[in-house]
Order: structure tokens, then C-alpha cells, then sequence
């Protein structure tokens, strides 16, 4: 596969409940994104949006976001999984030959629906949905259950990772400030409110407004707009089965078999050894650990080594340092352009060579895709 | 890397009818993806990417293809959902080419479906505004006046403004796009899998139906159908060993333009002129510059356009470079556009009969080999449905 | 007729298949639980001077283009146009259509809606023209005049609808506006 370039991101910062309207979001993102480059919006030949109609409450959320997003008279797309599955439709487009720019953005704006009302309607409309006891709390909490129980993992274990997300996040600089929290501590943690029996308030993530943008371009074009692009060297997705009983909880097949592609098609036999920084979008604190097993960094079941060594997990936070559906993906993706770009201040791993982003959506992370990173050299 | 050579390699449908009332969305999938699977003789586990689309408000489902997974040949295989509401079908088959041009896929399968007697017509169509419109009893635009200032484009939306303004143009009459209707539904009767068949139509008989905006009559329009449409993408050398004669493709363009007619927080709408459509001809440009296209008119030997009501249809087919301005209608009239004249349009019938809005922009390329000729191109229409004005009243039959 | 009302209308016959019926469930979307946010930043300046009398449009200084009503964002330059102008009174009719009312005795009556482009503008605003026009006689290029409300409060309607004027071009474009 031919490299394609990260040339320029903006992120707008996260709120509870933004002043702004979804048009302005965007705009903010877009123009910022292409001032981060440089480039102007004659230079884009195609736009893809990641939004979802159920989580906007307008059918065709693209229609009237042609303006904000730059997209007029160019060619442009929505794919309406997560921002991560988007840039993979924006990696199509430059590595086929016919783009030489593709913006890339995501937005959703929890603070406007229900979110777990509406993420109902995503389930079976047969089964699941008539009984309705199936959400995001009650699946992660027998994800965690599974997990604990198969790999003999005690919640406090849990708890250490949630701790350090939650005090990397109160050094992001791009974080939601409402869930940035320094003086933390494993207590303050088990003693959070239970969402899902054994699933805890702290080791769910706060649900924000916000609007990531990203730019790609091909490999020689990314070379003349920026000295220190950031490389999409390998990407990998796969999907799993939907029904929670169909699979076994405590691991991640589907992230397993898409690592594999992605460290395939990029080269990397050994990723503990090889892969630095691992920005990893799990819907849960457990589920990041079960993902980053899935990924191959650590030994299956033993998640929590990994604050004592190895590829550095969620170092701006994760998903605690706030959750905004759709452009959750690309946040990974921007903060692990930071590490790489020697940009990300505070949460810096010094000397990150190569990275790890992933984005996931469905129940349970039931459909995962992860990208491969790699740093110009800085 | 040298730039892959996408090809078709099967097109799969499942029936489409007005209530399908006999199987569930994932079960009229299946029925699209077991006969693009069949005619294409390969196994489902060939299949490295599959992409699916369909408009979701109609159906009440937040992104199916989660859970109709072993519906559509995905157990641990890559999934991408691709939505843009009216041109969805369009949007996936252009994914589908991009993931295998790309590179990254081999065999990439293409869906797009719609189940719209599982919702309600009406609230899917309406929503596209009802996000927008909720702001303006705020500034003293009340609900009644709103309800008959939409009524005018209500059922049809911007269709209604467009054949206006068309028809001031060109000085095509009702007669002429009744004309259009009774083509595209003659031609639907030969196929197996369109919606409103009616092999003995006349013009008189489309005339003969009350209005429902002007100048759009009653029988002019398109239904509202069930049904689902599977497409087989793979790289050249594949395909040339898998399928008798692959269809290439060349040339691929989407291209968005401002909204027409009701626009976003009450600002004016940016298209002046609904019939002048930059976007498609702008579409067709880049379409055609990929596929070394010089001279349309001549190198085309066959044309679909997502034409839900006549009038667009003759308006595009001028957009998109086949005919001289406002020289649409003498063609028509003159049988160039027939079944056996010289550029046909519209041979499955179209849109205009047959609109099952996630499949339909997904036509079926792989029709003209049925009277073998030589070279053939694709236009896929860029133009959708979300830059109309608010559709309000049922279109049932 | 209201929206959403189903027509029950004669069609031309066509080849149905009958299918099997099977069970279905209820479902619905909850739209009243949604909240959408706007930006009236532009909209409330706009509305200001409707009470005051006077049209006012935004301009992109970037393209010079004149949006009437005003724009948050432009389009074609990425830009928030910002530079106010006061416009006209006068207007054409850039598209018009007619929905037709369900009446007692016959489905005739059309309600004309029109497509207004105010001089100097380059956007299109959907408004009613005066009661008792036939809407044969609207055609495409039509000038008209703004009628205000009696009573201007700040609202959409301060613009009360549109009056054709006289077209000083009338007799030449005869032909071109006849339906």
C-alpha cells in the first residue's frame, strides 16, 4: 500500500453543551483544519462527512452541511459508521489516484438527543429492541463481567487504568474540561455510582459535543504541503457477529483479525516491541484493555501491564477524556498524530515513532478498525 | 502501484414491489445478495469488503448492516456504511469502485436497499426538513402558513420548481413528459424485478390523473417501492476470469451544490435557477475527464439517469452532455431515447418506476450485454433528494 | 389537504404480485426528543430591520455575493460574510409552483407559491403573492413589490407577501411567458 499523508487536523474543543450550532461546528473545524495546513479550500477535490441521522435528528445530515464543510462543487460523501471508518473512505479515494486532497470530518452533538434512547434503534428490531434491555451500560457491564472472570482480573486492576486515563486526560489540552479530574484515585473510582453491575461512573466516559477534522493527501503531495507529515502506513477492519451470545465477551475477534491486516500491510511483526503510542477507542475503560490485548500489545489477559511498560495506552486520555460519537475516531487519530508530530505538550511520549489509532462501533465494540501510524521523523 | 482497474462483475436484485410484506429488510437483502452471488459463481467467502447503504429515516433502523451481518456475507469481514440520503445507491456503487481502486480490496460487494413500507414515507421525507423548520414558528412562521407555502412543492419537493423552470426553457409541454413516463414504464415491463409494470400505457392515460403540484400530474410520479440491489466489484484480472464480459469502470463523480429552495436557519437558497444544476453537469465533467471522454453524444452508447419525475429526466440528459440545450424533448419525440433507437434511456424503467430510494441509484449495468454492444458507459446521476424542499404527502399506489 | 395525508387517486393499472403477509412490530422516532441548535446571530439583525422597514441583506466580501435572507456561512469561499446592505423593495420571481387545495366541488383551485430573487440578491426566499393573482398569470421574470404587514413586530411575515408590478418589458416577452 502507498503511504497517504496526514497533513493537517483541527479539533474543536469538546463541551458538555456547546453554544454552537452543528454548521458552525463544522466550519470552525474545516477552515481550522485547512489553516493547520496552509492550504486553501480551491486546493480540496473531496469532502467526506461522518455524521449519523439518527444522532442529528435530521434524515440526510449531509444535506445542509455543503456549505460549512467546504463541500460545494466538490465530490463529496458520508459514511455513517465512526470518523475512523470515514478517513478509510478517504484513504480510498487518495490512494486510487483521482484526489489529491480529502478533508475528513465527524461531528455529533450528544447534548441534543438521548443517546442511549437512541441507541437502541440500532439493535435488532425483532429481538433486542422489544425487550430493550440491551444499552451501552448493561453491555459493558457483562463485557467487563466476562472479562474479570476469564482472566481473573480484580476491579481494582480496572480502576488503575481508569486512573491513569482520567489523569492523562486532565493534562490534554484538548480534553472536556468537565472530566478532567487531577487528583484522582482508585477509591474515588470504586465508589463511583454502578451504571451495570461490576461497570462503575468513572470507568464510563462523559458524552461531549464536538468536531474533528482531518486532511490526507498522497504521498508526493504530502511531501510538498508539509515537512513532518504523518504516515497511514497499514489499516485493518473487520466486523464481527452482532449477537452478544454468539460471542465470547472477553475478547475482541474482530480486532484481532484487523490488527493482523493492518501490521501486515505496514510491516510491523512484533508490536510490543514496535508500535510506541496506542490511542484506543474502547467504549469502557475494560474495553480498551480487552482491545489493546486484541491488538496485540500485551498478552491476552494481562491488559493492566501495561502501565508498568511497553506501548504507551491512551496517553491523552481516551475515551475518558470525552466521547463524541462519530468523530471519536478521529480524535484517536489526531492525538496520535500529536505524539508522533512531538506536538502533544503536557501528555508527550518522548521519542514516538510509530502509533496505533482505532475507532469501533456497535455494541460491544463490534466492529473495529485500526490504523497503523508512522512519524516523518521529528 | 500502477492504478487497479475496477470491474463489474454481477448485479443481483431482489423484487421489488410496493409493501414486500413477506420478508424483513435483512431477508430482502439476502434475496439481492444470493442472486448477485449466484450469477457471479464465486463463494461469499471471496468477498473482502462489503458496503452497504439505504436511507435510514424510512426504515427506523440505526445502521442495519450491524445486525443483519450474516444477512449480507459478513462474518469477520470489513463492513462500511455509506449514506447520502436520495443518491445513497449511486454513493456505495462509487465506494465500491474506490475500495477496489484503492487497492486495499479485491472483491468488494456493493448494496443498497430500502424497506419504505417499514416507515413512514412521509416522516422519513419530511425529517430531511423538519430539523431545519422547527426554528420558524420562533419567528412568527406559523404552522399553517408553513403547511401551505410547502404544499406547493410538498409531495414532489424541488421537482415541481425544476420542471417550471424548465419548461420555460425549453418550451417542453405536459405532453412531452408524459411522453417520458410512458417510456420508462413500457421499458419496466420487460424487466423482472421493477415495480409498476404497465406494458400498454399511453399519454392519455398519464394526463388523465389529477395534479399534484404543477406541472406534475399524479401519474407522473414515481412510487415508493421495497426492494434491495446487490452490486459485484472486483480488480480486472479477476474479474476476466470469473465473468464472461466484466464491466469496466471509468469514471466516477459525486459532486454536492447548495441548497435549492428551502435552505438551512432560514437563510435565502443559493440555486437561483433549480434547472440550471452545476452539480451535474460539474459531475459529469470530472466523470467523463476520468474516463477519457471526449465527445459524449457519440461515445455513449447507453444512458441511466435517476429520474424520479419526467421533467428531470429530460433535464439532466441535456446536463450531462448528451444533447444540445433544450433539444431533450425532440429526441424523445423523435425515438432516439427508445429501447431500440440510438442512445436509450432509461431501459429498466428508471426511477420513475421503480424507487426503492437506497437501491435505486443503483442501476443495473450489466443490461446492455443482453443486445451485445461493444462499448459501453455508465452514468451514475449525482443529484439527491436532500437538496429538495420538504416532501410532505404519501406517494402510495 | 394536510401533510401527510395519503391521496387516494386512479392510476393507470399495472402488473401487480400479490405477497404473503408476516408478522410485523411497531416502531417509532422519537423526534419531539431532539433538540436542534441554531444560530440566529445573523437571522435576529435581519429581523430587526424587517421591523424597521428596511431589507437588509449580508454580502461575502470574499465572492461579493449578496445573500438575502443572510447566510451564517458561505459556501464558496469557507468564509462568515459580514458586510450588511440594505436592498430594494423590488423583487422578480425567480421558480413558482401551485399546490392545489382539496375543494368541495373540484381539485381546480391552485395557491400559487412563489421563488423570490430581491434585486441585488442571489438567493432565493419561497413567499406567497397577493391574494386573488391567477397563477396563470405568473410567469418566471415577474417583478414584484414587497407588501408589509401593518403591523411589523419583528417577525418573518413583516414581510406580508409580494404584488406583481407593472413589467415595462411586457409586450416584448409576451410570447416567452405564455404557458
Amino acid at each position: 500500500m502507498e503511504k497517504v499523508g496526514i497533513v493537517g487536523y483541527y479539533q474543536v474543543k469538546p463541551g458538555l453543551d456547546t453554544m454552537m450550532s452543528p454548521p458552525d461546528m463544522i466550519f470552525t473545524a474545516v477552515r481550522g483544519a485547512l489553516d493547520s495546513a496552509g492550504l486553501k479550500r480551491k486546493d480540496l477535490t473531496t469532502v467526506i462527512g461522518c455524521t449519523n441521522d439518527y444522532y442529528d435528528g435530521k434524515t440526510i445530515s449531509n444535506a445542509y452541511k455543503v456549505d460549512a464543510s467546504g463541500a460545494y462543487m466538490k465530490d463529496e460523501s458520508k459514511v455513517e459508521f465512526d470518523g475512523a471508518h470515514a478517513a478509510l473512505y478517504g484513504v480510498f479515494r487518495v490512494l486510487s489516484g483521482n484526489h489529491k486532497l480529502a478533508m475528513i470530518y465527524g461531528y455529533s452533538m450528544p447534548s441534543c438527543f438521548p443517546y442511549e434512547t437512541v441507541r437502541v434503534l440500532e439493535l435488532d428490531p425483532t429481538f433486542d429492541r422489544t425487550i430493550s434491555l440491551l444499552n451501552s451500560y448493561t453491555a459493558g457491564g457483562m463485557q467487563m463481567r466476562a472479562y474479570m472472570k476469564k482472566f481473573n482480573v480484580s476491579i481494582e486492576d480496572i480502576a488503575k487504568i481508569a486512573v491513569n486515563s482520567i489523569k492523562n486526560a486532565a493534562k490534554n489540552p484538548s480534553a472536556l474540561p468537565e472530566a478532567q479530574q487531577s487528583n484522582i484515585s482508585v477509591e474515588d473510582v470504586l465508589e463511583s455510582e454502578i451504571l451495570s453491575s461490576p461497570l462503575r461512573k468513572l470507568m464510563y466516559p462523559m458524552l461531549c459535543d464536538g468536531t474533528a477534522a482531518i486532511i490526507l493527501a498522497p504521498e508526493k503531495q504530502s511531501l510538498k504541503i508539509t515537512d513532518n507529515p504523518v504516515w497511514i502506513t497499514g489499516v485493518g477492519s473487520c466486523q464481527d457477529t452482532y449477537y452478544l451470545g454468539e460471542r465470547d465477551l472477553s475478547i475482541s475477534t474482530s480486532m484481532e483479525i484487523a490488527a493482523k491486516k493492518a501490521y501486515k500491510i505496514a510491516g510491523i511483526n512484533d508490536p510490543k516491541k514496535e508500535v510506541d503510542v496506542a490511542e484506543i477507542f474502547g467504549h469502557t475503560v475494560c474495553e480498551d484493555l480487552i482491545l489493546a490485548e486484541a491488538a496485540g500489545l500485551c498478552e491476552q489477559g494481562n491488559g493492566t501491564s501495561l502501565l508498568d511498560g511497553g506501548p504507551a495506552l491512551n496517553p491523552s486520555g481516551g475515551t475518558m477524556s470525552g466521547l463524541t460519537p462519530c468523530a471519536c475516531g478521529l480524535t484517536r487519530i489526531i492525538e496520535a498524530v500529536k505524539q508522533l508530530q512531538g506536538e502533544a505538550q503536557d501528555i508527550q511520549i518522548s521519542g514516538a515513532k510509530k502509533a496505533i489509532a482505532t475507532g469501533q462501533v456497535g455494541f460491544c465494540a463490534q466492529n473495529n478498525i485500526l490504523y497503523v501510524l508512522e512519524g516523518g521523523g521529528n | 502501484m500502477s492504478k487497479v482497474q475496477p470491474a463489474i462483475i454481477s448485479c443481483g436484485f431482489s423484487e421489488h414491489a410496493s409493501k414486500r410484506s413477506d420478508v424483513n429488510m435483512a431477508e430482502l437483502v439476502y434475496e439481492a445478495v444470493e442472486n448477485s452471488i449466484q450469477l457471479a459463481n464465486i463463494d461469499w467467502k471471496d468477498i473482502d469488503l462489503i458496503i452497504n447503504g439505504n436511507m435510514p429515516a424510512f426504515e427506523g433502523a440505526n445502521m442495519p448492516e450491524l445486525w443483519m451481518g450474516d444477512h449480507i456475507a459478513a462474518k469477520n469481514k470489513p463492513v462500511l456504511r455509506v449514506t447520502t440520503g436520495g443518491t445513497t445507491g449511486g454513493s456505495v456503487t462509487i465506494a465500491g469502485y474506490y475500495a477496489v481502486a484503492s487497492g486495499l480490496y479485491d472483491t468488494v460487494l456493493a448494496i443498497g436497499f430500502e424497506q419504505q413500507s417499514c416507515g413512514d414515507t412521509a416522516l422519513g421525507l419530511a425529517s430531511v426538513a423538519i430539523g431545519e423548520i422547527v426554528i420558524y414558528p420562533d419567528v412568527g412562521y406559523d404552522y399553517g402558513k408553513m403547511a401551505s407555502n410547502m404544499s406547493a412543492g410538498a409531495a414532489i419537493g424541488v421537482a415541481a420548481y425544476q420542471a417550471m423552470n424548465y419548461m420555460r426553457r425549453s418550451k417542453a409541454t405536459e405532453e412531452d413528459l408524459a411522453r417520458v413516463v410512458v417510456q420508462n414504464r413500457r421499458n419496466a415491463a420487460k424487466t423482472w424485478w421493477t415495480h409498476l409494470k404497465m406494458p400498454t400505457i399511453t399519454i392519455e392515460d398519464v394526463l388523465d390523473t389529477p395534479y399534484l403540484s404543477y406541472p406534475l400530474r399524479f401519474g407522473m410520479v414515481c412510487p415508493a417501492s421495497d426492494g434491495a440491489c446487490a452490486i459485484l466489484f472486483t480488480t480486472e484480472e479477476k474479474a476476466r476470469q470469473i465473468a464472461d464480459i466484466p464491466v469496466y469502470v471509468n469514471g466516477v463523480a459525486s459532486v454536492a451544490n447548495e441548497p435549492a429552495i428551502l435552505a438551512p436557519n432560514m437563510e435565502g437558497a443559493g440555486q437561483v435557477d433549480p434547472c440550471e444544476q452545476l452539480g451535474a453537469m460539474k459531475s459529469a465533467e470530472l466523470a467523463y475527464g476520468q474516463a477519457g471522454i471526449s465527445f459524449p453524444e457519440k461515445e455513449i452508447d447507453y444512458v441511466e439517469v435517476y429520474s424520479p419525475f419526467p421533467n428531470q429526466e429530460l433535464m439532466w440528459v441535456e446536463r450531462l452532455g448528451l444533447f444540445e440545450e433544450n433539444m431533450a424533448p425532440e429526441a424523445y419525440k423523435n425515438g432516439l431515447t427508445a429501447w431500440d433507437g440510438e442512445l436509450p434511456v432509461n431501459c429498466s424503467g428508471g426511477v420513475n418506476s421503480t424507487n426503492a430510494i437506497g437501491a435505486s441509484a443503483m442501476k443495473d449495468p450489466l443490461r446492455p450485454h443482453c443486445k451485445s454492444w461493444e462499448k459501453l458507459q455508465i452514468k451514475y446521476l449525482k443529484r439527491s433528494i436532500r437538496q429538495w424542499g420538504m416532501d410532505g404527502v404519501a406517494q402510495l399506489i | 389537504m394536510e401533510v401527510g395525508d395519503k391521496i387516494k387517486m386512479p392510476l393507470p393499472e399495472y402488473i401487480k404480485k400479490e405477497y404473503k403477509k408476516t408478522r410485523t412490530l411497531r416502531g417509532m422516532w422519537y423526534l419531539t426528543n431532539y433538540k436542534y441548535k441554531f444560530n440566529m446571530s445573523r437571522i435576529k439583525t435581519y429581523l430587526k430591520g424587517l421591523k424597521q422597514g428596511h431589507v437588509l441583506g449580508i454580502k461575502c466580501r470574499s465572492c461579493n455575493r449578496v445573500f438575502f435572507p443572510p447566510k451564517t456561512i458561505c459556501g464558496k469561499c469557507l468564509v462568515k460574510p459580514d458586510q450588511w446592505v440594505m436592498l430594494p423593495e423590488t423583487a422578480t420571481v425567480a421558480t413558482a409552483s401551485a399546490g392545489y387545495a382539496e375543494d368541495d366541488k373540484n381539485r381546480e383551485r391552485p395557491i400559487p407559491v412563489i421563488g423570490v430573487r430581491q434585486d441585488g440578491s442571489d438567493t432565493v426566499l419561497m413567499h406567497n403573492i397577493s391574494e386573488g393573482v391567477d397563477f396563470d398569470t405568473v410567469y418566471i421574470g415577474m417583478p414584484l413589490k414587497i407588501v408589509w404587514a401593518e403591523e411589523r413586530n419583528g417577525g418573518w411575515f413583516d414581510i406580508d407577501h409580494y404584488e406583481p408590478i407593472e413589467d415595462p418589458a411586457n409586450e416584448l416577452n409576451k410570447e416567452e411567458n405564455k404557458k
